[in-house]
């Protein structure tokens, strides 16, 4: 397992916290190794593409209720009210805007780079077969994964 | 009452950046939402706007491309344009205030930056 609080840890654990804590007033802390939460299969999740200069794909899942539960915050409405299409655009948004941080925190002031558009589902994140850094994360005792995957990450 | 358009294919982003706008004291002005830089680019053609918040990363058509038609039409060449991106760096600022964008954002949105990057557009 590669040593943890790398560049690239840090990185994405100041992206993470940043996004969630001006969108959502949320705040993100690391799991403990005691109590190992899972996102579960009542899940959704987002993925989206990292072009040029590091070819690869950033992911996040969390469980439905915990972002529920975000979105109502957001929009200043009842959880109930929530919708299937704020979730997606949410959680859409989020990866966005935390996947740029991390981008730009981790390559040179001088080296532009580009984002694919999001793309989401529900349930587990899809399988991965390539090298990736796992992030497990937690909201108010809720899981947060986040996956980079493709071997250009890790400096 | 001042006309402002927001172009993002992010809902979720066009709230947050109205939320900021209502913040800092833009809750009087009309705002026009676009899903893309085609829709936001017809918004502010179709009548007077005095500012355009635009997304770099949409489907249609992308921030940039916008600023550069924004900038090659005679009616708009004057309308101040502020990109909003989650894949900003010094490199892609410096590249986007050249084409003429009048600041450079990184999301995520707050209300200290929309305010500090609207200072020299409520000045005038």
């Amino acid at each position: 397992m590669p040593p943890k609080d790398t560049p690239t840890d840090k990185a994405m654990l100041d992206a993470v916290c940043q996004t969630f804590e001006t969108m959502a007033f949320a705040q993100v802390t690391e799991q403990s190794a005691e109590l190992e939460l899972e996102v579960g299969n009542e899940s959704i999740w987002s993925s989206i593409l990292v072009h040029d200069p590091v070819q690869g794909e950033i992911q996040m899942a969390l469980p439905q209720a915990l972002l529920t539960k975000i979105a109502a915050d957001m929009f200043g409405i009842e959880q109930e009210e929530v919708n299937e299409s704020q979730l997606q655009d949410i959680i859409a948004e989020i990866l966005n805007t935390l996947a740029g941080l991390f981008m730009t925190s981790l390559l040179p002031d001088d080296q532009t780079y580009k984002l694919g558009l999001p793309e989401h589902g529900t349930g587990p994140l899809p399988e991965i077969e390539t090298e990736s850094i796992v992030w497990k994360l937690q909201i108010e005792g809720l899981a947060l994964l986040l996956v980079a995957v493709g071997s250009g990450f890790r400096v | 009452m001042k006309r402002i358009v927001i172009a993002d294919d992010s809902a979720t982003a066009r709230m947050f950046i109205k939320r900021c706008l209502d913040i800092i004291g833009f809750g009087d002005a009309e705002i026009i939402e676009a899903e893309n830089g085609k829709e936001a680019l017809a918004a502010a053609k179709a009548e007077p706007t005095d500012l355009l918040l635009s997304d770099l990363n949409m489907p249609v058509m992308d921030g940039e491309t916008l600023l550069k038609w924004v900038r090659a039409s005679p009616k708009l060449l004057d309308m101040p344009v502020v990109i909003i991106t989650s894949a900003g760096n010094p490199a892609k600022e410096q590249e986007l205030l050249q084409l003429g964008a009048l600041k450079v954002i990184n999301k995520p949105v707050s209300p200290p930056l929309l305010l500090e990057a609207l200072s020299p557009f409520i000045d005038d």
